[in-house]
């Protein structure tokens, strides 16, 4: 098999109310091919307005697929993705 | 194993329009699944409130210790990936009545052209009708595209939860104006999907986009089945064809490719999902949908 590819977003950047609010970037969302990452509310957080959520993250769901051109790591502006 | 065999629990009360045309199989023209009544049966509002509060989070949630990060290498392990993929199979294709929100139970869907959608929206579907926000496009692209349709109990809970309303304040739609709206995204090249949501509730009339739906992947790119092929299959009048190639970009499939040798279109079947999408495109009758039963070697869904 294949080496698996890992990707991490730091999530102390972006997400969960940290300095970027994934929603108004969503550069590595709209920049990936095969739309690897998913933006979802963050975990945990949901006990805050259940109904409006406020707190979203990124976290890259579809790793297979993945073809490792690093554009999503060139487009962050926060240098918060790094695959290996 | 899991071909296409759908229980139909009050089987004989069909729309208007199935009684006209015969249901040949298409267990979505049938309006005892689209009711309130099943709601009620089935004790689904409570559950439906739960699973759209934490509607993003499925995927990621660790539910039993798994979750869905890196699916596909899960599904490529020897023995391990044949359990996950039967795991998964099992979860959306329960027909069990429904207890966990977290997971997709009982979440399966078909892909069906315009006409089958139309005759949905005319006859089948419960009042109130509701556009709301694709979630799948929110969460692969983070864009709001009010493109899916939800009927009945599903669109009041839709309606109090702000992120899946459309900015447009006319949201609650006419059949007609629902209609008009699946209609143009159709035309647009997006994949018409009808979904249990879960068994045996019928309450989402879907435009899909290709690789961002969360329900189309899982089939075109790990094999499960996640979605059932269409009812129809494309086929091809070559004498017809341009060799324009507008059809090959409406093909979120990629089952349409231009010979350069022959100046024309064509069509690898096994790929098709019978969609309908590519006929929009076609002014020269070169591309019509037939039911998929009449051609026996793509008779799988
Ligand atoms: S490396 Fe390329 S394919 Fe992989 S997640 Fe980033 S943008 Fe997507
Ligand atoms: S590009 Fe970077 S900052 Fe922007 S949403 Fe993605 S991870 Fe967050
Ligand atoms: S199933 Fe299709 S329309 Fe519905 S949310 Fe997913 S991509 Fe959007
Ligand atoms: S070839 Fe099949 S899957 Fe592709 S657009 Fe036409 S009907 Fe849809
Ligand atoms: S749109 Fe019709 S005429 Fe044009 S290439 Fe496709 S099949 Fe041929």
């Amino acid at each position: 098999m294949a080496k698996k590819t890992k990707i991490d977003v730091d999530h102390s950047v972006c997400g969960g109310g940290n300095k970027v609010d994934p929603r108004d970037c969503c550069k590595c969302l709209q920049i990936c091919e095969p739309a690897i990452f998913l933006l979802h509310q963050t975990v945990g957080a949901e006990e805050e307005d259940p109904y409006d959520p406020q707190l979203w993250s990124v976290t890259a769901l579809w790793l297979s697929l993945c073809t490792r051109c690093m554009k999503c790591v060139d487009a962050c502006p926060e240098g918060a993705i790094r695959v290996s | 194993m899991l071909t296409a065999s759908y229980s139909r629990p009050n089987g004989d009360r069909m729309c208007e329009s199935c009684l006209k045309h015969g249901t040949a199989g298409k267990w979505y023209l049938n309006a005892e699944e689209y009711s309130n009544e099943i709601v009620e049966k089935y004790d689904l509002r409570d559950f439906l409130m739960e699973q759209y509060l934490n509607f993003e989070q499925m995927s990621v949630r660790k539910v039993n210790g798994v979750n869905a990060v890196g699916l596909g290498y899960k599904l490529q392990m020897p023995l391990i990936g044949k359990v996950v993929k039967h795991l998964a199979e099992n979860v959306l294709h329960s027909q069990n009545p429904p207890k966990n929100p977290l997971v997709a139970e009982g979440h399966i869907g078909q892909v069906i052209p315009l006409d089958d959608a139309i005759a949905i929206l005319e006859t089948c579907a419960v009042e109130p009708i509701i556009l709301k926000n694709c979630m799948c496009r929110y969460m692969s692209r983070g864009i709001k595209e009010a493109c899916c349709i939800n009927f009945g109990v599903m669109s009041d809970i839709v309606d109090k939860l702000p992120r899946f309303i459309p900015d447009d304040d006319k949201y609650f739609v006419t059949r007609k104006q629902a209609v008009e709206c699946f209609t143009k995204f159709n035309k647009r090249g997006y994949i018409g999907s009808i979904w249990y949501a879960p068994f045996p509730y019928i309450n989402n009339l879907c435009s899909c986009a290709n690789p961002e739906c969360a329900g189309i992947r899982p089939r075109v790119d790990f094999g499960m089945k996640s979605i059932y092929k269409a009812e129809y299959i494309i086929e091809t009048q070559q004498d017809n064809c341009n060799g324009c190639k507008k059809c090959v970009a409406m093909c979120q499939f990629n089952a349409i490719t231009y010979n350069l040798t022959m100046k024309k279109v064509v069509v690898d079947r096994e790929k098709c999902f019978g969609c309908g999408a590519c006929t929009h495109a076609c002014k020269d009758e070169a591309l019509y949908l037939r039911p998929r039963d009449e051609v026996p070697q793509f008779k799988e869904r």
